[in-house]
């Protein structure tokens, strides 16, 4: 027979999964070290990319300078100032990464926390049916 | 008030009923708007220019993802200025590709936002972007806000300029003086700077104030949004002198109040669930459910209770005791609202959300005329 109240709790189940689920399983099924980990190391390559090509520019922007002077540079110096502003923006750009992946992996726990109590509560409605009918078994 | 409910009410029914038709040509018409305003400002490759292209495009757009429409206009404008130069090609895919790295890390859900912010200042009301951020969207708008400001600054820039930027020379000197050109034009650009800073704050101002648990909190977060948005704009226009209209930043300002209170209307505390279809199967069935959410105003309904003159009779005089002037005629607009005391009222919603919740009546509205 439909169990009304169990249909309503199966769509939203089904609901979860076939929308925000589909990412919040993703995450969950990370440890929250290991996840924001990976982020963390998805942004410092983005970031070493990206601050290739701006240095890139740079370089470009003076280049004919950059060529002219480029045996009076003290190469050790420039080169240790880029390293030093390297490391500041993947360092600010890790840092950001890190808060927004931690609130986004809290809020996906979160949500499949709501899910996986949903889910007890259907397995203790079924066990309550299976209950109900053996006893209407028993007693015809 | 009462007839902008049914009407904001009959629109949240029309949607949910027709949500898989609006979306589409919803997108179809944010993209077009979009193509057409890329092709009228920077409009070098010819071919693309041409309507039935325009419409192709938009029309892939309405059967994609949003983010469809942003990959697609950067490509229609990277082709655009490949037109023009490659030194602009260069500079432009450049800041493009930083734009991507900031957008689809940390904010790729805001791809409205990011559109409309240079769509905005084509219209002349970009200080409607900060608000509205603010009040639908997260801290991390400030990325998509930033990244829109920094687009339409650089391509006004390119428009402006491009007679200079247009190819004409194979000279590899030229070109890096174009290269050069274009960077300056981007770094030493104060007001864009300002907008951006000025917009990052009144994005966060506007989102804190909005989530803080008072009366009229988005009331109160939109004017001080806006005001915090003025105060930025011209300290940043003293201190680094970038010539921005004033009498544009009020006119704005105003613009962008209006536009505010819209969409805090349409948005505040209204629930535009969707019906959903969803299919599942237990031991015995298959379960094909459509979940439809269910409507909370009756919209036609309309009842006028006359009170004939000897019950006025019986109703003055019982008023009287309690210090009360009786209502002749009682009009019910909306009847099936059941009024709480406390100004709230109960309401079921089916389907997805199926739960008990209370709705907040909105500001302005006096729950005894419902």
């Amino acid at each position: 027979m439909l169990n009304e109240s169990r249909i309503k709790l199966m769509t939203r189940l089904a609901s979860f999964e076939t929308g925000e689920g589909k990412k919040s399983m993703a995450i969950g099924s990370y440890f929250r070290g290991d996840y924001i980990a990976k982020e963390i190391v998805k942004s410092i390559i983005y970031g070493t990319i990206a601050f290739g090509v701006v240095f890139g520019l740079y370089l470009a922007y003076d280049f004919e300078l950059f060529m002219e002077n480029i045996y009076e540079i003290d190469l050790w110096a420039f080169g240790k100032a880029v390293l030093i502003r390297y490391l500041i923006t993947v360092g600010a750009y890790s840092i950001v990464t890190y808060v927004v992946y931690v609130v986004r992996y809290r809020r996906a726990r979160r949500n499949l926390r709501i899910y996986n109590n949903n889910l007890r509560r259907l397995a203790s409605m079924y066990r309550k049916e299976a209950k109900r009918a053996e006893m209407d078994k028993g007693g015809s | 008030m009462t007839k902008l409910l049914m009407i904001r009410e009959r629109i949240k029914s029309f949607y949910s009923r027709y949500e898989g038709f609006c979306n589409p040509a919803l997108k179809f018409i944010l993209a077009f708007i979009t193509f057409r305003m890329i092709n009228k400002n920077i409009n070098y490759a010819a071919v693309l220019t041409s309507l039935p292209i325009t419409l192709i495009l938009s029309l892939l757009c309405s059967f994609f993802p949003m983010n469809f429409i942003l990959v697609l206009g950067v490509i229609v404008i990277l082709l655009h200025l490949y037109a023009l130069s490659l030194e602009t090609v260069l500079i432009t895919g450049v800041f493009f590709m930083l734009m991507f790295f900031l957008y689809f890390r940390f904010s790729p859900k805001d791809t409205i936002l990011l559109i409309m912010t240079p769509l905005c200042f084509i219209l002349k009301i970009p200080y409607v972007i900060p608000i509205c951020a603010g009040l639908v969207g997260t801290p991390m708008s400030v990325i998509s806000t930033g990244c829109g400001v920094v687009s339409y600054h650089l391509l006004h820039y390119v428009a402006g300029n491009a007679a200079g930027l247009m190819t004409q020379e194979s000279d590899p000197a030229f070109a890096l003086e174009k290269l050069r050109v274009l960077i300056d034009a981007l770094m030493s650009n104060r007001e864009m700077q300002v907008e951006v800073a000025a917009f990052a704050i009144t994005i966060l101002v506007v989102y804190i104030i909005r989530r803080l648990p008072v009366d009229h909190c988005w009331t109160i977060a939109m004017i001080t949004g806006l005001l915090i948005d003025i105060v930025v704009i011209l300290v940043g226009d003293l201190r680094f002198e970038t010539r921005i209209s004033i009498a544009g930043l009020i006119v704005g300002s105003i613009m962008a109040f209006v536009v505010a209170v819209i969409l805090k209307f349409f948005i505040f505390n209204v629930d535009y669930s969707r019906t959903e279809r969803v299919q599942f199967e237990d031991d015995e069935y298959y379960y094909y459910v459509k979940a439809v959410p269910k409507n909370t105003v009756s919209l036609t309904d309309k009842k006028v209770k006359k009170i004939k003159g000897s019950e006025k009779n019986t109703a003055s005089a019982a008023a009287s005791e309690d210090g009360e002037v009786p209502e002749e005629k009682v009009q019910m607009d909306a009847p099936e609202y059941r009024v709480r005391r406390s100004g709230s009222i109960n309401s079921t919603v089916a389907g997805n959300k199926n739960r008990t919740r209370r709705i907040k009546i909105p500001e302005g509205v006096d729950n005894r005329n419902i």
